[in-house]
Parts: C-alpha cells; structure tokens; sequence
C-alpha cells in the first residue's frame, strides 16, 4: 500500500467513524433534556444590542430582556405602566416628569440613577444612528434630571403618545459607564437592569440569557434561563421545532409549515393577535388610482377572507380600518361602508362616475420584503379583482430597493405594503401613513384628516382621541386611498410541557419570562 | 460544472486549409466538427446521441409548451374551480398542485421554456461578446489585450455565484426584472471563459504561416480577424456553447432559489418553485420537488453529455491507441510512435484540463 | 542547491507581484459593482418606515453620499488593515464575520472534500485502471450525472429520503460547547465531549453530500485521466519489462504520479467549494459565511458584501498563487 493510499483510506474510515458516532449519538441533545433553560428558534435577526442603534423587532427582543425602561407595556395590556419609573405624569401637555424608583443597580452594579436616563435619552438622539430608533423621540426636546430620582421630559410639541414612546425598547436605559456617550457600544458585553442578563451571544446564531440576580422590578420570570436560536430559513425552524432541538418556534415560519405542525404530535400551535397589517395602497395621483369611484370599486371586490385563506392558510386576519384589531380606537369603518364584497354594487361605482369596465389597473409588489407569501398575495388579489369583471390587473414585481423608492415617487398605480407599529397606539396605525408627508407614496393630502390627527396628538383625553380616530377611518374608507387588507396573527409553536405561551404571545413583544419547561 | 475540456488548440497545419477562397473557410472548422461527429464510436457516440436526444427532449419541450402542458403556467383554476392547494397529484393534476394551486405539470414544462429562453439569449451574449473582445486581444495585442486579460482574470477571480448576483441587481435596475435580466447576469460569468479560449487559439492563429502571409500582403485587421482567425477560433466554440448552456441552466436555477431571478407571476422557473418547495418537502410534500428537479436534471444532463461527447469526438487526444500489444521486433519501432503519441496526447488533454480546472470554479458553483 | 533555491524565490516573487495589479483590479471591480448596483442598507431596513426625506438624511448621516474616491479610499485601507471594514446593519467587523462564521464554512467544505475523495478516488482508479470496461463507463457517466444534478435539487432529495436536518448542531450544543476555535466540531473535540461530537456529525453528513456531489464527478475525471495517462508513461513500459508486477506497477508507480495534478485540482476545488458552499448553507441553514453573504445582499449592506467578497476573491487568488508554488516546488520545470 502506498502512502497516499493509506492516507485515503484513513480518511476514508475517519469519515465513516464519525457518520456511525452520529446515528447513535443524537439522543441526549434535543432541548427536552436541558435543564431549565427553554430554548426559543427564531428566524429574527439582531441588528444591534445597543439600544440606540436597534429600530427592528428581532433587536428589540434582545433588548426588551436585558433592559429596563422608565414605562412599560404590561403583559396582555396596550396602556403604559412604570417600570423603572415609580411614577409618571403629565405636568402640562408639554411636560413629562417621572420619579424612578430607589435602589435599582444595573447588573454589574452601577446604580441606575436619574442621570442615568437623561444619558440614555442624550446619547441615543445625538448617535441618531441611521439604524436607530431616534426618529420615534421627535417630539423630545430635552431630557432633565433632578436629583438622584427626578426625571423631567420637555417636549417640542404636545404629544399624547410620548408615555407609549417611552415603553417602547427605543427607551431602553443603559449604564453611563458602560456605554460610550457619542457612538454605539462595540462588542457584545452589553449591561442593562433588565430581568435577563445576556450571557452568550454569537450574531446570527444564539442568545442565551440567564436571569438578572439584581433586577428589581414588574417582570416575574418563569424560567432561570432562555436562549434565543437565529434560524435563516422558516423551514429549519420549523424542522427543529418538529425534532424537539427548540422548544418553541415564534416568528415567522410559513403558512405551510404552521399547517404542517398542526398536524404534528407533541406540538401546539398557539396563535395570538400580530401587529403586521398588509395594505392595498393607490398613488391618487397616477391614473386609474386618481378616480376615487377606482378605489372604491377595489374595496368593493376585494374578499380579504379569501386572501387570508388562499394564500395565507388563514394565518392572518382580514382588517377592516387603518388601525389595527384591538387597539383602542377602532372601528370596522371599510365593512361598515361596503360590507361583503359584491361585483353589482363595483360596477355601480364605476358605472355612476362613467367609467367603463374592464379598468386596466397595474399593481406591484416585491419578492424581497415580505416574505415569500407576498408572491400569493398578489396572485389572489389579481385573481379577484380579474374574476369581477371590472378590472385587468397586469401584475408587475420589482426588487425592495427599487421598489420602495419607485412607489415614494409615484410611480405604481397601485401596490403592496407592509407596516409594523412601534408602539400599539392607533396614531401609530395612521399618521405615517396620513401626515402631511407620509412615508410612503400615496399621493394623497387630506387636511381635514390633518386637522385631526393634530387634535389627537395634543390630547390626553380617550374620548377625545377615539371621536378622531373614527372619524379619520371613515374618511379613509370614503376616499379609499389606501385599503387595509390583512393583520397578521402571531403564531407561536411550542413542544409539549411548554407552559406560559399564551401569556407570552403578546402582540406588543413576546414575553420569553413567561414561557418555563416546567423544570 | 464546467468540465469543459477545451479542445487543445489547433495546429493550423492540418486543420483549415489555409486561406481557400470565400466563405468556406470562415466555416472549416465547423465543418470539421461535423466530419469528427460523423466517426465517433463506442462511449463518445454513446453520449452524443444521449445527449442529444435528451436535449432535444428539452428543447421541443420549451418549444411546444403550450401544446404539451394542461394549462398555462399561471392557471389556477379550470371550469370555474379553483384547483387545490399543495394537492397530492391525482387524475386531474398527474404531479399535483403547487402552494400557489398551480398545476406542477404545467410549471415544470413552463419552465422549461423559460430555461430554454434566458439559456440561449446568455450563451448568444456572451459568445458575441466573448469572441469579439477574445479575438480583439489576441489579435492586436498591447496595451488593450494586457488590460482586457487583467480584468476577465479578476472577473474569473470573482466567486461565481456572486458576480451572477450583483449583475442580476445592476441590470434589473436598468432593464427590469424577467428574461432578459437574468440572461444578462448570466452571461457576465461567461464572457471570461470565451474570452480565454478565443484569446489563446486567436494567437496562436495569429503566428500561423497563412495568417502572416494574408498580413505580409497587405490585409486589412479587419479583414484578417474577419477571413482567417474567425474560423480558427470558432471551433473551440460548440463544445463550451453546449457546456455553458447546461451551466446556465443550473445559474438561472440558482438565482431563483435565491429569490432573485424571475419571479413567478412572470413565468414560471424551476429555481424558485424548488425554493417554494423547500417548504413542502418538510412537510413531507415531495411532489412540488421532485418533478421540476428531474426536469432540470434532464436539461443540464441533456448539455453536459452532448458537451462532453463532442469534446471526446473534437479532441483526438482521448482516442485510446489501438495498439496495445507488442511482440515482434520487428513491430517495435512502430510501437515506440505510437507510445510516443499517446503519451503527448494524454499530456496535451491534461493540459487543457488544468485550464478547465480553473474554469470549473464558475460552473460547479452555480449549483 | 543554492542555485536551485535562488530560482524558486525568485519565481514566488514574480507571481506575488505579478497577482497584485490583478488583486488591485479585483478590489476596483468588487467597489465598483457594489456602487453600481441600486439601492443601501438604509432604504433596505428603514424604507418601510421613513419617507423620502428622512431616508435621505440618514443616508447622508451614513456617509453614503460622500464622495467615490473617499470610500474607496476608506474600502482599501480596510483591506489592507485586513479587517474589511464594519457591517452597516449589524455593526460586526467582517474579519469578526470570517473568524465567527467561517468554521462552519471550513467544516461543510471539508466534509465535501471527504465525501468526495470517498467516492471519487476509487471509483476515478477503477476507472483509469480498467479503462473501457463496464466500471469506467459507469464511472465516468456517475461522474457526469453527479455534476447534472445541481445542489438545489441534490439537497432537497436527500432531505426527502432521510429527512430534514438543519443547522449546525442542537441549540444545546451550541450552548454547552466553549468557543475556542470557532470551529464548533473541533471545541467539541478539545473538551472531549462526544456526544456534541457525534450530534455535529450528524448535522454534517447531509450537506456535506450536497455539496461534495458537486465535484466528485471532477475528482473522477481527474483521477481516471492522469491514472491513464500516467499508466503510459515511458518508466511504466520499463517497470513492466523490467517483469515489475502489475500491482505493483500501479499501485507504486502510476497512481503516485497520478496523484499530484490531483493535489492542484483539490486546492482548486477549494477555492469552488467556498462559492459554492453559499446555495448549501442557505438550504441547510448552515452558519457559514456563504449564508451570512446572502443575508447581506438582501439587506443591501455594501461594506459586508464587499468585505465578503473581497475574502473570498483573496482566497481564491491565494489559493492559485499556493498551488503554483508546491508545482513549482515538486516539478523545477515550472519555474522557467
């Protein structure tokens, strides 16, 4: 035997050893053996764990755990309580003063002061990093600190969503010592007082984090540890969910899939309330969109039951307004105006404004935001609106990068979007959409909407701010600049002896405290 | 895959008959295909027809789709029923339904067509573009050719797959999505290899006696890379067409897996079904998979063989010599030609080898 | 001796210098492309959320309309400090990137190489060996179907008949597993644990074959063409009238010989492995840099793809340049 053939077959036999070690070794590996710690797959990325560079949910979710904020969302509820706060209160509608409760220490601990607050608020507004969150404070002026425990919020302009802003993860505190106070924090030893410290962390792979022995605070942690598993694909998710190496599986696997677990002994599919609306948008001012009798014949035909459940599974839920199911303030203003969806009355529309049927409409979504379901999506609108009768829809697709810029400067008749709130208030749900310059192109400027978006923005009066906000969606179901198709549900899947996952299906951020193994 | 097995290079001696008058000679070396073709035997003859006909299959396939497929690749419904989602195939569908509720028999043979399209509008690019900047370089040389070699060098350099990606971006923002963007993506990979061999045979044709003797006349460049290298060159050309037409395929199909190729409402492509499923597979769907899979495995098949048996055929170096036993001194004298030819043979294959081995990078990649 | 040597520094130092104007081009191509093509991190991420106007002035924030000379400026010190500058939407280092994720890379490629090897070298001497018989034949046409057979669809069928694996190993081994080496299999083997061992393995087989199909049909090819080639060298004809057994004659003579063009396709195979790794990683959901590439592109993070590409393009040219110097080692011929 010659040398090179002995090196082969060594390599030959080294690859065998290890392919038999590993139809036998795999037993003692699947999360159930572990102790205590429930692991969470995920398909969520993490685009920094410095608070002020994080403006996506997969970051916030890292955050969320290891930091505390001055408000927070209680688990289930959509009103801001205290967190690191004792208290809160409007002192006039330009003035936010919060005292912070005594002894809170961060987890290597430094004590979290009102200094601490006034530094993170400072830093995160002068970083304005690109990625980060600092467009959501535009209304801060300033941020003061009296004393060790006073807190003292001075804002631009009246702005009933300022406490909401607060408890989102964009108001994370972090320790001045710790982080630098003019750009991100480098590296991954990120300190906060939050119920979880984070104690591994290797991008795009793992998270774990165990719980924070000097937190003090709301949050009461079912588990000692959880780790957090980036997946890249749905279908791996989905897969390790099914073989027992995760625990639980939240966000996002496929419509296909979720069917599939369905069916799957040992694993439940729980599903919640979701933040992410889909909406039919119109440039009003690109032809056939600019005819208001167009856009209402398209909200006439369209059937969001049967979008949810052609291409979605059902795993969504048709959406009747601009705001969101279960925020406060809506109202069901499209099928209030239209009801089911009916070709006779469409053709009423287009017939009384002299507007002969088939409309040629274009409509455009991409492949590369929202998920390979979008493609569906947009196949089952086209089918509808062509199966009416009245339109012939000429489906066209451009990447995100080109898409989202050609649709700010107009030039899609009508298309796709996607919006993830930042914070469950119904102004969330409508004035990016409505101000005066809204973030996507729209081509539509309505004063009066204007007017009372600005009402209920200065008022802290639910009354008040709900009048408005059902008034905005009934113009926007007249005027049909934009028809909201869907909310998404949140679907989480857990592994039999998995306890919490309603509790912790909450559609403000998932609430990985409440999830245990039972160990 | 990218096995392409360069033809070694001619000897200008025995091929074209020197500069014979008119077109024919543009066209010798085409003609010499066609006469190596005709006397193939044994394991080349084997894969030429396999792939030929497997090729063929292809082809018409792509060709007569709308004939061959139940419906169109888009159709989700028949009579006014919308077909199944993601149903097992029946009587109805024979491979079943997409996650979409198309018919799998329709898009598998859709896609056919359009692999066929973006195949033949890559290779057509960049053979144009290969051969006419391959013989620009090796025909003038300088300055032109030294710049022209660096940059196909860093181009071939480039990890395969990427290039094809980032083109796919630049082009879709200047021409679209669809067809053609693809094609354009595809080609940019390709442009180096044709550029390389059209390079290197277009210099050694350059040094050829007829060549100089055309130059000593008094021909124009034009005239010279026109008349006497072009049919040179283009001998080398089937054999890579055919290889980087089953290339393409496996590119294109790449893409699509990646969500960047064509997208489905514009025609049907078998990299993004494979992609959609992906899905399906882990639910224990197989037939979404399995059938655009031996679709595309029949079409790359189809190419590499007929690439690799005209490669046999063109390249005499893989004939195997015919004499093998020796027992007579007599005969001896002959026996030590014969080994002598075999053996620069076997080193002149190996030697083209090597070059491909550098090409292979490109092709294997795209799977 | 000496003189000997002396030739073969000065052959190293040629083609050094003879791969720097082509490094130098690869860097321009690389920046150019990534600035021609449309789009930036910031519309990526944010433009669902922000208007035009916002949109520009974070790009402006950024520094993504500062001038082409200055980031390119900034893009070649980043390469030559070898750290290839800080990915916009996730703040890593790409040399962080290559160290984290490029073990798993490492891995799968080397597990390719193997499977690769397993099948391609016996079946490529039979092959050689028994040339024209039934086993070439059907050696070579394995060869050629196995390269028919794209990864896309290779991976999905073995997925089909033994089931989805996914990911590099269990969460829980991941977990457990210190990092040492960034190479989960080895920092397995360094603290003994076999079960992580085994489990690694076991997520390992799979993609390994997805990917190692991808070149056994050239390793068949190779080996069979310089078996035979070699079979007819003028020193086999001696051994064989010497009255050399044939087995020995093989199995000594030619197949050593016909082992070193091998030796240079392998590391040329490397170099397309690493390519060709990126469909594989994204199929199996393997942590290597092939995914972490696409994941980039889709988020249109110049400065990432651009640090990634540039790796891997300096991989290639430094792997090309490596092979011609042990040529040049093994065969002095080489160096004139």
């Amino acid at each position: 035997m010659s040398r090179t053939k002995r090196v082969v077959a060594a390599a030959a036999v080294a690859f065998l050893a290890v392919g038999v070690t590993a139809c036998g070794g795999n037993k003692d590996n699947s999360a159930s053996g572990s102790k205590g710690a429930v692991i969470v797959g995920t398909i969520d990325s993490v685009s920094s764990l410095d608070p002020a560079g994080a403006y996506d949910y997969g970051s916030w979710e890292v955050i969320d755990s290891v930091y505390q904020k001055v408000m927070r969302f209680p688990t289930g509820g959509t009103k801001p309580e205290p967190d690191a706060a004792k208290s809160c209160a409007f002192t006039d509608p330009k003035t936010y003063a919060c005292t912070l409760q005594s002894g809170l220490q961060f987890s290597n601990g430094d004590k979290l002061t009102s200094a601490s607050v006034k530094f993170s608020f400072d830093r995160m507004l002068k970083i304005a990093d690109p990625n980060g969150p600092s467009s959501l404070f535009g209304t801060l002026e300033s941020t003061e600190a009296k004393g060790a425990d006073q807190v003292i919020f001075h804002l631009k302009s009246a702005d009933s969503t300022f406490p909401s802003v607060l408890a989102t993860d964009a108001g994370a505190i972090v320790d001045e010592k710790t982080f630098p106070a003019d750009k991100l924090l480098a590296g991954t030893k990120v300190i906060g007082s939050g119920p979880y410290t984070l104690d591994k962390y290797t991008a795009k792979q793992q998270a774990s984090f165990k719980v924070n022995a000097k937190y003090s605070g709301p949050v009461k942690a079912q588990n000692s540890q959880f780790v957090l598993q980036y997946f890249a694909e749905a279908s791996a998710l989905k897969a390790a969910v099914k073989d027992g190496t995760v625990n639980a599986a939240f966000r996002t696997l496929s419509p296909t899939d979720t069917a599939d677990l369905k069916k799957t002994q040992g694993v439940k599919v729980v599903e919640g309330t979701g933040t992410e609306k889909r909406y039919f948008v119109f440039h009003a001012k690109v032809k056939p969109s600019d005819q208001k009798a167009v856009r209402q014949a398209v909200a006439q035909v369209i059937d969001r039951e049967g979008i949810a459940k052609d291409a979605y599974n059902g795993t969504v839920a048709p959406l009747y307004s601009m705001v969101g199911n279960g925020i406060d303030g809506h109202t069901d203003a499209f099928k209030d105006k239209y009801g089911a969806p009916d070709k006779a009355k469409a053709a009423a529309i287009l017939q009384a404004a002299g507007i002969t049927a088939p409309v040629a409409l274009s409509y455009t979504w991409t492949p590369s935001h929202y998920g390979a379901a979008a493609a569906d999506e947009a196949t089952a609108i086209k089918r509808q609106l062509d199966a009416s009768g009245l339109f012939n829809v000429k489906l066209s697709s451009t990447e995100w990068q080109q898409y989202q810029k050609d649709e700010k400067a107009g030039s899609y008749a009508s298309y796709m979007i996607g919006w993830f709130p930042d914070l469950p208030d119904a102004d969330n749900d409508v004035s990016p959409f409505l101000s005066k310059s809204p973030f996507l192109g729209t081509g539509y400027d309505n004063p009066a909407i204007q007017a009372l978006l600005v009402k209920e923005q200065g008022s802290n009066d639910p009354k008040v701010r709900n009048e408005a906000f059902a008034e905005i969606q009934k113009i926007v179901a007249e005027d049909a600049p934009i028809i909201p198709v869907w909310q998404g549900k949140q679907t989480a899947v857990v592994r039999d002896g998995v306890t919490g996952v309603d509790k912790a299906l909450d559609p403000t951020m998932f609430r990985f405290y409440e999830l245990s193994t039972g160990k | 895959m990218a096995q392409t097995t360069l033809p070694a290079p001619l000897d200008p001696e025995i091929t074209p008959r020197a500069p014979g008058p008119g077109k024919s000679v543009r066209f010798g070396g085409l003609r010499r295909i066609v006469i190596a073709v005709r006397q193939a035997h044994g394991v080349p003859k084997f894969m030429l027809w396999t792939g030929a006909i497997l090729s063929l299959l292809f082809v018409l396939t792509a060709i007569f789709a709308p004939l061959i497929a139940p419906y169109d690749f888009d159709t989700y419904q028949s009579g006014g029923k919308t077909f199944p989602k993601q149903g097992a195939p029946d009587g109805d569908h024979w491979f079943g339904t997409t996650v979409q509720s198309l018919d799998v028999v329709s898009r598998t043979v859709y896609g056919a067509r359009t692999a066929l399209e973006v195949m033949v509008l890559a290779v057509v690019f960049s053979l144009i573009l290969g051969v006419l900047l391959g013989l620009l370089a090796g025909y003038f040389g300088g300055w032109l050719d030294r710049i022209l070699v660096l940059v196909m060098d860093a181009l071939f350099a480039f990890p395969y797959l990427l290039l094809a990606i980032v083109a796919g971006f630049v082009f879709a923002s200047i021409t679209g999505g669809g067809v053609v963007t693809a094609a354009l993506s595809i080609t940019v990979v390709y442009i180096p290899q044709y550029f390389r061999v059209v390079r290197a045979s277009a210099l050694s044709a350059r040094e050829a006696t007829f060549v100089e003797a055309a130059r000593a006349m008094g021909a124009k460049p034009s005239v010279v890379i026109r008349k006497y290298l072009f049919g040179n060159v283009i001998q080398s050309v089937p054999v890579i067409g055919t290889m980087n037409a089953a290339d393409a395929i496996g590119t294109l199909a790449g893409l699509g897996f990646l969500g960047l190729g064509i997208q489905p409402t514009d025609a049907a492509e078998w990299g993004y079904d494979l992609d959609r499923a992906i899905s399906d597979v882990n639910a224990g769907m197989w037939w979404t998979c399995l059938y655009p899979s031996i679709a595309m495995v029949i079409a790359i098949l189809g190419f590499t063989l007929l690439g690799e048996g005209l490669n046999d055929v063109l390249n005499p170096t893989m004939r195997r010599r015919r004499i093998t036993k020796v027992a007579l001194p007599a005969l001896s004298r002959r026996r030590v030609v014969t080994a002598e030819t075999a053996k620069t043979a076997a080193t002149a294959e190996s030697a083209a080898i090597a070059a491909t081995a550098a090409t292979a990078e490109e092709g294997e990649a795209a799977k | 001796m000496s003189k000997q040597s002396g030739s073969l520094r000065r052959y190293i130092l040629t083609r050094i210098a003879l791969a720097i104007p082509m490094v130098l081009i690869l860097l321009v191509l690389v920046f150019v492309l990534m600035r021609v093509a449309p789009g930036d991190p910031i519309s990526a991420s944010q433009g669902g959320k922000l208007n035009a106007a916002e949109l520009a002035a974070r790009r402006h924030a950024a520094g993504f309309d500062a001038p082409m000379y200055q980031q390119f400026w900034d893009y070649l010190k980043s390469v030559v400090t070898l750290n290839f500058g800080t990915t916009f939407s996730d703040h890593r280092q790409v040399r962080d990137i290559i160290i984290e994720n490029g073990g798993a890379t490492l891995t799968l490629t080397f597990g390719a190489l193997v499977f690769a090897s397993v099948i391609g070298i016996p079946v490529g001497l039979l092959a050689g060996r028994l040339r024209d018989s039934t086993i070439d034949v059907a050696g070579r046409l394995f060869g050629i179907l196995s390269y028919a057979v794209p990864v896309i669809v290779a991976a999905p069928m073995l997925m089909l008949a033994f089931g989805a694996t996914s990911g590099q190993a269990s969460p829980l081994v991941q977990l457990n597993v210190p990092t040492q080496t960034h190479i989960l299999i080895v920092d397995a083997m360094i603290v003994g644990d076999w079960d992580a061992v085994g489990d690694i393995a076991n997520h390992l087989v799979l993609p390994s074959i997805a990917l190692g199909l991808l070149i056994v049909g050239v390793f068949i090819r190779m080996i069979r063409i310089n078996l035979i080639q070699s079979l007819q060298g003028d020193y086999i004809e001696a051994a064989r009238a010497r009255g050399v057994k044939e087995t020995a004659v093989v199995g000594r003579h030619a197949f050593r010989n016909a082992m070193v063009p091998v030796i240079t396709v392998l590391g040329l195979q490397v170099a397309m492995l690493l390519s060709g790794a990126v469909l594989t990683e994204r199929i199996f959901t393997w942590p290597g840099i092939g995914r972490q590439l696409i994941d980039y592109i889709n988020q249109r993070d110049y400065v990432a793809v651009q640090g990634i590409v540039t790796v891997f393009a300096l991989v290639v040219v430094v792997i090309s340049m490596l092979i011609d110097f042990i040529n040049a080692l093994i065969d002095p011929r080489v160096r004139y």
